[in-house]
């Protein structure tokens, strides 16, 4: 019998090729984009779930209490971690790890030296392979990560410096031209799906050698890379750790800065929370795992649609077939089971069409995300049931409705070829489809034009200083090549192309910063707020252009001297008038360092569009400059990199020269958003070309179906317009319908997310006009060949056919 | 075989009500061959829904091999049906999407006959009906000739007590149609029920007897045997 449905199934696909293709190929599109966002979702859920305490496991991070609220980061204080041992001694596993950007080198006996600039060094303390299960290739934790001159390397990074792992052993390096290290173990390379990108780890008693040293034992300075991680018995939970860590923050912190107490995050939500960050720098946020599953149901969902439209429309040509086999002995069951298999039949064709797709995407897939993922039953069992449940339910969807209404055929009426579309109850039930695949395809279509105005808005929003033709090179923080400083600086103004040259900590927006409260004009108390600290030297205003509302920049000097202050720190100090601000002390660090403001600039934004306008104070201190900021005349960024490297090099020869350019830094911090808004555009655009390959199917079946009618009034003296206007009104109309549902709906959503940033764009109308406009000429453009092709037939031959 | 009493079968619409059967009381016994007759919306073709159990009555009682069936559910009756009935249509009702081989095998399928016995009971009547040569062909290959000889196969192959027969000859020239009336008498003979539905008396001159119906109800029963 199921051959038999096979071959009758089989024969109908063939012989209406057509309405084949579209389910199919409109189903495979579905399932493949369905598939890849399967696969996105199940990496980015896979983080670190490899660890067999994974469930137990705690990171400490810090709540943060200001005058704008409560924030987090990922990192604690130093003494936290010795503090938990003693303090929690049901706590029986804690380890402190510590990541560290810098510089290493090998020093071959014969070959020449490398140099390499890595940014995956980490001081680690034994313990933290007790808590995590990185797999070891030689030696181990306890003898390589106790002794401070140890190092263990990861197999690729091993290979990297030394070619084979296995010569590796008893190899030295050299840290930041000044640490020698020696390596002692080989650690397993770190899967692809893990937020620790460990490449070189060095014991974690070497921090005693470091610029953190004197932070060892400091309480309230918060290091963003320094993590925490404990394994919590099971009598202890998250919430009664965490009642008992404020006590902990009372205890031993100073009273002022007391209610920032450490706050255990679970390792699972590592990558999931963005408020924490984690060192991968990459989290995926469990919302935008829903929105990502949510796609791909809807993608599923308007490609069913298709079926049912196309399956019920089709539906009277099948009710002979219907009526003969009734009275042959079939009851209605075995008919419904027919119908369904044949569904099953072409979901199946669509799921197999569907992988290919998705494999050839995937490697696209993953440039786009900069994750390595792949798609293999072998290494991935779970995609065969992914495939099972795809399978079956979208035969569920498409299929039920259909074979209901199919095996429901009166065998007399279906025998005497008497259904109508009305019996098919198609009609009224097609429009509300057509209406509800269209309602996803605006939402999805007016969602991606919303994301992608606010990318342009990032890429084009003023910040307040200029970021063009700005190249940011950073250079060695020892003192000795500190005294180099003045030769670069000559030496790159003798180029007519540039322009200035200016010394600091870091840019105006950088990913690193420097955060701390004060004491403002003689209070006894610190501010409630922490001010970003920009440490730069004179020329750093001239080379952002960076306008002053009052008072003049400081003076040259190579330590704090004078500062100058942005219109938000004044805004948050209660200061109306900027001119009652200057000559007012600033003091930091309970006298570290104290000096008058001279001057306040306009604000400029020193985070990401997300966060508000931070406020700043700047001052010159050469100590900590550890970055160029070189400002070119815009168009010869290109042909001055060169001059500027060679004269890098000539003044710090030991050193990497690495260079970006700011504008470049800037974009980064939207990476995710413009990874997301790429996603959003192919989805929006498989939506509406899903949903008009059905609107295709559906008019095409109507031209038929009205062939004789199309006849008759043409006939009866009709234009090819009018007929034209037949066809496309409506589902002009139902388009129409479909948008004002989804406009709402849409703005809502899209409402919602933008609230995720505090610059953000205006949901103008104009938006939801070019969503509308976009879909119905896309209709049109589907509708009209079909429609030109039934309205310029010739109607004698339209007629004679009856 | 059959015996129906006071049969009635109204169909309504929102303003018309239509009698189709008016208090219809029939008999046929096993082995008969009786031709139904009449003018069109006499209600000819209601009855032989009916008997063919693809329809229900709404009134009256409808014995079918001393079982009362009448309101038996759509299981019940499609259960019946392909063990008992035959079906012989003017328009012949082929599946386009099946060979002929494929078409006849169908009611076996329904009746779960496994596949060896089906291809041997498919064959046998294929040859019957002198189409065994065109088994793999499509219906549309074939002439309306061929087709409702195919179409006869497919009624008999399983053995039916009760062949339902409606205007049989009526897509068929007079010499196809002939052969086709050949054929039906032949089975008749080697002992199946045949109910048909005609138009033409010179087909209902193959008969036993001549049913004439009018307005829903019998007028004349004439016996030609």
């Amino acid at each position: 019998m199921f051959y038999n449905y096979f071959k009758t199934a089989f024969r109908n696909l063939l012989r209406n090729k057509g309405y084949a293709v579209i389910n199919i190929v409109g189903l495979a599109v579905g399932i493949a984009a369905c598939l890849l966002i399967f696969l996105v979702i199940q990496f980015e859920t896979s983080f670190d779930n490899f660890h067999t305490k994974k469930n137990q496991i705690y990171r400490l991070g810090t709540g943060l209490n200001s005058q704008d609220g409560l924030s987090y980061t990922g990192g604690s204080a130093f003494p936290v971690g010795p503090q938990i041992r003693i303090d929690f001694p049901q706590v029986k596993q804690v380890a402190s790890i510590f990541n560290n950007g810098g510089q290493v080198t090998i020093e071959g006996d014969s070959s020449p030296q490398k140099k390499f600039n890595e940014n995956n060094f980490f001081y680690v303390e034994p313990e933290f392979f007790k808590v995590f299960d990185f797999g070891w290739l030689a030696g181990n934790a306890e003898t390589c990560l106790k002794d401070p001159n140890s190092a263990v390397l990861t197999q690729s990074t091993a290979e990297k410096y030394f070619g084979d792992w296995r010569y590796a052993i008893g190899k030295t390096f050299k840290y930041e031209n000044k640490t020698l290290y020696k390596v002692c173990g080989i650690l397993k390379n770190v899967p692809a799906n893990s937020d620790f990108p460990l490449g070189i780890l060095v014991s974690y008693s070497a921090l005693q050698n470091t610029y953190v040293k004197n932070n060892l034992s400091d309480w309230v300075s918060t290091f963003g890379d320094a993590y925490t991680f404990v394994v919590l018995p099971p009598e202890l939970s998250q919430n009664k750790f965490n009642a008992q860590l404020k006590t902990f923050a009372k205890k031993h912190k100073p009273v002022e800065y007391a209610a920032d107490a450490p706050t255990a995050q679970p390792l699972t939500e590592m990558h999931f929370d963005d408020r924490f960050g984690n060192y991968s720098g990459h989290t995926f946020s469990h919302s935008l795992i829903n929105a990502l599953a949510l796609i791909g149901i809807f993608l599923i969902v308007i490609a069913s649609v298709n079926f049912i439209n196309l399956a019920t429309a089709q539906a009277i040509n099948r009710s002979k077939e219907v009526g003969i086999r009734k009275v042959l002995g079939s009851n209605r069951t075995q008919l419904a089971f027919q119908f369904i298999g044949e569904t099953f039949l072409i979901t199946l064709a669509s799921m197999i069409i569907a992988v290919s797709m998705a494999a050839v995407a995937l490697p696209f897939l993953n440039q786009l995300l900069e994750v390595k993922m792949t798609m293999s039953l072998v290494t991935n069992p779970v995609l065969l049931l992914f495939f099972a449940i795809t399978v079956l339910l979208v035969t569920f969807l498409s299929g039920i409705y259909p074979a209901i209404i199919l095996s429901g055929f009166n065998p007399i009426t279906a025998l005497k070829s008497k259904i109508t579309s009305k019996m098919v109850g198609g009609l009224s039930l097609r429009r509300v489809l057509v209406v509800l695949q269209f309602v996803i395809a605006q939402v999805l279509i007016i969602g991606m034009l919303i994301v992608v105005s606010q990318m342009n808005y990032f890429r084009s929003a003023s910040l307040g200083f200029d970021k063009a033709a700005i190249l940011n090179v950073p250079f060695p923080g020892d003192s000795i090549s500190r005294t180099r400083l003045e030769y670069v600086r000559d030496n790159l103004l003798k180029n007519p192309d540039i322009r200035n040259v200016s010394f600091s900590f870091a840019s105006p927006s950088s990913e690193s910063n420097w955060g701390s409260d004060f004491s403002f004009d003689h209070a006894s108390k610190n501010t409630d707020f922490s001010a970003n600290l920009k440490w730069a030297d004179e020329n750093y205003f001239k080379t952002y252009n960076l306008q002053f509302v009052a008072g003049r920049p400081y003076y040259h000097s190579d330590t704090v001297r004078e500062f100058v202050v942005n219109e938000t720190l004044l805004k948050k100090l209660g200061i109306r008038d900027p001119k009652d601000a200057i000559g007012k002390q600033i003091n930091f660090w309970k006298g570290g360092k104290v000096a008058k403001i001279v001057g306040v600039i306009r604000d400029f934004n020193s985070y990401s569009l997300r966060k508000p306008m931070a406020p700043v104070v700047m001052s010159s201190w050469k100590d900590v400059y550890q970055t160029i900021n070189i400002k070119i005349k815009p168009g010869a960024e290109k042909t001055s990199l060169p001059f500027i490297e060679k004269i890098w090099n000539t003044a710090f020869p030991d050193y990497v020269y690495e260079y970006k350019f700011l504008d470049e830094t800037v974009a980064n911090f939207y990476k995710q958003e413009n990874q997301l808004s790429t996603l959003y555009k192919i989805f929006a655009g498989l939506a509406i070309f899903i949903s008009c390959l059905g609107l295709y199917g559906l008019v095409s079946f109507m031209a038929v179906q009205r062939t004789k009618e199309v006849g008759i009034r043409k006939v009866l003296g009709a234009s090819v317009q009018t007929i034209i206007f037949l066809f496309s009104k409506e589902f002009t109309l139902l388009i129409i319908i479909a948008f004002a549902i989804a406009t709402p709906v849409s703005y809502f959503i899209m409402h919602n997310w933008l609230q995720n940033y505090t610059y953000r764009i205006n949901v103008s109308v104009s938006i939801f006009l070019l969503a509308i406009a976009g879909s119905v000429i896309i209709a049109w453009i589907t509708v009209g060949y079909r429609a030109i092709k039934a309205a310029v037939a010739n109607p004698v031959k339209s007629l004679r056919t009856e | 075989m059959i015996k129906i009493t006071d049969l009635e079968k109204i169909y309504r619409t929102e303003e018309v009500e239509t009698i189709a059967l008016n208090k219809l009381t029939i008999e046929v016994k096993d082995g008969e061959f009786v031709a139904v007759m009449g003018p069109s919306g006499c209600g000819k073709s209601t009855l032989l829904n009916i008997l063919g159990l693809l329809d229900d009555p709404d009134n009256g009682s409808f014995v079918f091999n001393q079982i009362e069936v009448a309101h038996f559910n759509e299981r019940k009756r499609a259960d019946l049906r392909k063990h008992n009935i035959g079906f012989v249509f003017q328009s012949f009702n082929l599946i386009d999407e099946l060979t002929v081989f494929e078409n006849v095998e169908l009611p076996l399928i329904y009746t779960g006959v496994k596949s060896a016995d089906r291809k041997k009971r498919v064959e046998a009547v294929l040859d019957k009906v002198q189409i065994m040569h065109r088994r793999n062909h499509y219906p549309q290959q074939l002439s309306g000739g061929q087709q409702q000889r195919v179409a006869v196969a497919r009624a008999v192959v399983n053995n039916p007590k009760l062949i339902l027969a409606d205007e049989p000859t009526g897509n068929l020239d007079s010499h196809n149609g002939n052969d086709v009336m050949q054929l039906l008498t032949e089975l008749n003979e080697q002992g199946t029920t045949i109910v048909m539905v005609t138009h033409s008396e010179h087909d209902a001159g193959y008969s036993h007897r001549i049913i004439r119906m009018l307005d829903g109800t019998t007028v004349t029963e004439n016996i030609l045997i």
